[in-house]
């Protein structure tokens, strides 16, 4: 394996690591698992794709996780907090159904063709990295990844907010005695897991392209990660959707004729050998 | 109240010497067993005039159709209602049964009887193991192992590697020589919605019969035990694992059923039938319909498929709009589902109207 | 003679011994309240008897048999039956259904006589969960009694009860497990009511055996007495 195709991999885990991310605090706070998630990261590409035509890229990058940020508002507030009560199977197939209505209001917008999104041109060509010439848009996509999740992850360890989103994923209910607002962090945490789906929906446009039918994929791929790494756990979910992206592209190149079924292998040996997930305390 | 309450025990007896008491007993005693089985021979009579109820074709087809998503949709209902145990994953059973009818037949050259039990059989096979797998971990692990076994053996399926045996992408055609028949019916018979009916209805309602009977018998009320409560039944001197093996593999070779049904009268397996919207829509017309009952999910099914060909479209289909939001509101204001709801609605007249006549 | 045998069963939860070397043994019919200040490690002794727990050392025996290893399932099906101090019921069960379910893979033939004694009648057609808290209680019991174990370890079967209330329940419990010949290991906050209906009692302390004797032994035992008996004794 040489150089460019270890670089794959960590782009391709870059994205997941940051949709994941997202979708494992909303699930260590709200115990729920967002069936939606998938849908808001197609969402995300299809305003980066919106907002590039029109403007530029780089207002997409600032735009669509703002947009989506007001989508995750609209999630918690109309839907979670509604059925907080219910059991996570329930609130999990109410996020499907969401996903769905989400999918077809794509479509009913942009249409099912597939929408391409041209990287900004000062990124179009490729920059000499370690002797070995790469895209230069995906060496900004992997930078633009880690700087984000470098920066949550110590706002979740340094900040006040932080401490009270991880008293309140511990135990809701303790966390509430002790003063802290467990509906504004919920709202915060859908809002932000929601953001960060648009971010990487636009960071993925320009090499995938807005297609109605994205969610299914990185969905999947995103619960995987997030099941793998323990349920809730954010970092897990960050270092196993790294993992997973440069696993995925190692089974690419070493085992071609199996490697789509590195991701589920993956998690039937984890799930069966760690059934609370590898950073995970929880088996709910 | 009745019976147990009467027998006043002074003193304990000796152990060995006194028969069961009437208290020792199931849900399912000779009448209700004989009512049920009674009811089930007359739907199953009644329903065969559905074809010349649904008079054209294109109506009956989507009988058919909808009777075979509906066994699936069943026997996701089925484990959910007694076990709790929500499957994104019965693709598997019905698509790995589907595939292997088509592999049989057309590249085995094998007779359609054949092939049909080797789809059944193969999917009794894989549920077992699967179910070994994934029934440990109840609640939402449950639901993603069963979602990745489903989804893994889509991607398998669908892999450069095995193009030649599944057709990848392309899928396979169902074929087999002019003079074999399956079951008496020929393949020109098969792709004909009336006259394929009375046996895909008839295994919907031998479907419907063994699920209800399962759930009736004292293997439902442990199923329904180890549901409420796992750890008390293991200290009440229960098994939890193999109950709930077995209702999964019930399930599954109910699944299996229908993917046979459905590679013969479709004529044409495509990993369509592995997808996770497949899986998705079927736990959805489960649950729309309603998972507590047996008429539920095969109405919820029924109308999903007249729903797929009424709202399909050049842009992919509207139906997911309509599921979409069919789900949500099902899953909010009607827990129970259609059917369910319409039972509870149904009860709660009637008790209205006896406490007005008394 | 000896049904139920612990020896040096200890029990830890990373760095803390719940269960320290803890040796105890329960005579056939005999009824054997354990007793100890909050963290005692009562429970968790209750876990490690009925196989809900593992140990990390010792060893547990019933009669010669050493089963240690032994599942619940097992132990249950062999006459040890165990209530729970969080009462554990079957919710959305009728009391009836779950009752005969028990009853059937026990063997026993004498539910009504179990429903009975424990004033359930009234409620065989309701669901569990729509019930008292008490009436729950006494469901879980019920279902520990059902089979005619040979030993049943009942955790603070009075637990969430009224003071009334639940010395009436021991005493219910005492008189059943006589008429029905099974021996009992009862672990209880009520002291007064240990000492009432046990034939024998173990004081546990920071997880080990404080005192282990006759009710009056116990009573009488100066390390007891200081140590948690107080102005009780």
């Amino acid at each position: 394996m040489n150089l460019a195709q270890l670089l794959n991999g960590i782009s391709l885990g870059a994205l997941l690591m940051i949709v994941s991310s997202g979708l494992a605090m909303i699930y260590g706070l709200r115990g729920v698992m967002n069936f939606s998630h998938g849908a808001l990261y197609m969402v995300g590409a299809y305003v980066a794709f919106a907002v590039t035509t029109k403007v530029s890229f780089w207002f997409a990058l600032i735009g669509a996780p703002l947009v989506l940020g007001v989508v995750g508002a609209i999630l918690e507030l109309a839907v979670f907090r509604r059925v907080e009560k219910r059991s996570p199977i329930e609130v999990a197939l109410i996020a499907f159904g969401i996903a769905l209505l989400i999918e077809r209001g794509v479509v009913a917008i942009w249409g099912s063709n597939t929408k391409p999104v041209p990287a900004p041109a000062a990124l179009s060509g490729t920059w000499t990295f370690l002797g070995t010439s790469y895209p230069s848009y995906r060496l900004v996509v992997i930078g633009i990844a880690f700087v984000v999740a470098i920066a949550l992850v110590v706002w979740l360890w340094r900040s006040r907010t932080g401490l009270h989103i991880r008293a309140a994923s511990h135990d809701g209910g303790t966390a509430s005695v002790m003063g802290v607002n467990v509906d504004m962090m919920s709202l915060i945490v859908v809002c932000l897991g929601a953001a960060l789906a648009g971010l990487a929906g636009t960071l993925a446009a320009p090499f995938v392209s807005a297609d109605p039918s994205m969610d299914t994929a990185i969905l999947i791929n995103a619960l995987i990660v997030v099941v793998v790494g323990g349920l809730g756990s954010i970092a897990g979910a960050m270092i196993t959707g790294l993992a997973l992206g440069i696993l995925q592209v190692l089974g690419n190149v070493y085992v071609p004729s199996v490697a789509p079924l590195v991701p589920y292998a993956l998690l039937i040996a984890i799930i069966l050998w760690r059934p609370q997930g590898l950073a995970g305390t929880r088996t709910q | 109240m009745s019976a147990v309450n009467e027998r006043v025990a002074t003193a304990t007896p000796a152990i060995d010497d006194v028969p069961l008491p009437q208290a020792v007993r199931t849900g399912l005693n000779r009448r209700s067993l004989l009512i049920g089985l009674g009811v089930a021979v007359a739907v199953f009579l009644v329903g065969l005039a559905a074809p010349s109820v649904a008079s054209s074709t294109y109506n009956q087809g989507i009988l058919v159709s909808g009777a075979i998503l509906g066994m699936v949709a069943l026997s996701i209902a089925f484990l959910a209602h007694r076990s709790g145990l929500v499957s994104l994953g019965q693709t598997a059973f019905y698509g790995g049964a589907a595939y292997l009818v088509a592999i049989a037949t057309t590249t085995w050259g094998w007779s359609p009887l054949a092939a049909g039990a080797l789809g059944f059989f193969g999917a009794i096979v894989l549920a077992v193991i699967i179910g070994a797998l994934c029934v440990r971990t109840p609640g939402m692990s449950f639901v993603m192992l069963t979602l990745a076994f489903g989804q893994a053996l889509y991607q398998f399926v669908i892999l450069d590697s095995v193009r030649k045996t599944t057709g990848a992408f392309d899928g396979l055609s169902v074929t087999f020589a002019p003079n074999t028949t399956f079951l008496g019916l020929t393949q020109s018979d098969i792709a004909t919605p009336s006259k394929i009916w009375p046996l895909v209805w008839g295994c919907l309602v031998v479907i419907a019969t063994i699920f209800w009977l399962a759930g009736r018998s004292r293997f439902g009320t442990l199923l329904e035990g180890i549901r409420e409560n796992e750890e008390r039944a293991r200290f009440s001197g229960y098994n939890t694992y193999l109950p709930r093996l077995a209702a999964f593999t019930l399930s599954g070779a109910a699944a299996g059923v229908a993917g046979v049904l459905f590679a013969f009268t479709s004529a044409y397996v495509s990993p369509d039938v592995m997808t996770f919207s497949t899986a998705g829509n079927a736990l959805i017309a489960a649950i729309v319909g309603g998972v507590g009952t047996l008429i539920g999910p095969v109405l919820g099914a029924l109308v999903y498929v007249w729903g797929q060909n009424k709202f399909a479209s050049t842009s992919g289909s509207n139906i997911d709009f309509y599921t979409g939001i069919a789900l949500i509101i099902v899953l909010v204001f009607l827990p129970g589902g259609i059917v369910g709801s319409l039972e509870r609605l149904f009860r709660w007249a009637k008790g209205r109207l006896r406490r007005r006549s008394s | 003679m000896t049904l139920l045998k612990a020896e040096g069963v200890t029990v830890r939860y990373g760095a803390v011994t719940a269960v320290d070397a803890v040796d105890f043994a329960v005579d056939e019919g005999v009824i054997h309240g354990v007793i100890g200040p909050n963290g005692a490690g009562k429970s968790t002794f209750m876990d490690a008897l009925s196989g809900r727990r593992r140990l990390t050392t010792g060893k547990v025996f019933l009669g010669e048999d050493d089963i240690t290893k032994r599942s619940p399932t097992w132990r249950r099906l062999r006459g040890i039956s165990r209530s729970f101090q969080q009462t554990s019921v079957f919710a959305a069960m009728t009391v009836r259904a779950q009752l005969e379910m028990v009853a059937r893979r026990t063997k026993e033939r004498h539910l009504d006589s179990v429903i009975e004694a424990l004033a359930l009648g009234q409620y065989l057609g309701a669901r569990c969960d729509s019930i008292s808290y008490g009436d729950q209680r006494r469901v879980d019991i019920a279902m520990a009694l059902v089979g005619h174990p040979r030993v049943v370890l009942l955790d603070e079967p009075g637990a969430g009860l009224g003071a009334d209330e639940s010395a009436r329940m021991l005493d219910h419990v005492r008189e059943l497990c006589n008429a029905r010949e099974v021996a009992a290991v009862l672990v209880e906050h009520d002291v007064d009511s240990v000492f009432r209906v046990c034939d024998k009692v173990t004081v546990l302390q920071l997880g080990g055996v404080l005192a282990s004797g006759s009710p009056a032994d116990v009573r009488g035992n100066q390390a007891v007495v200081k140590a948690y008996l107080g102005s009780a004794a």
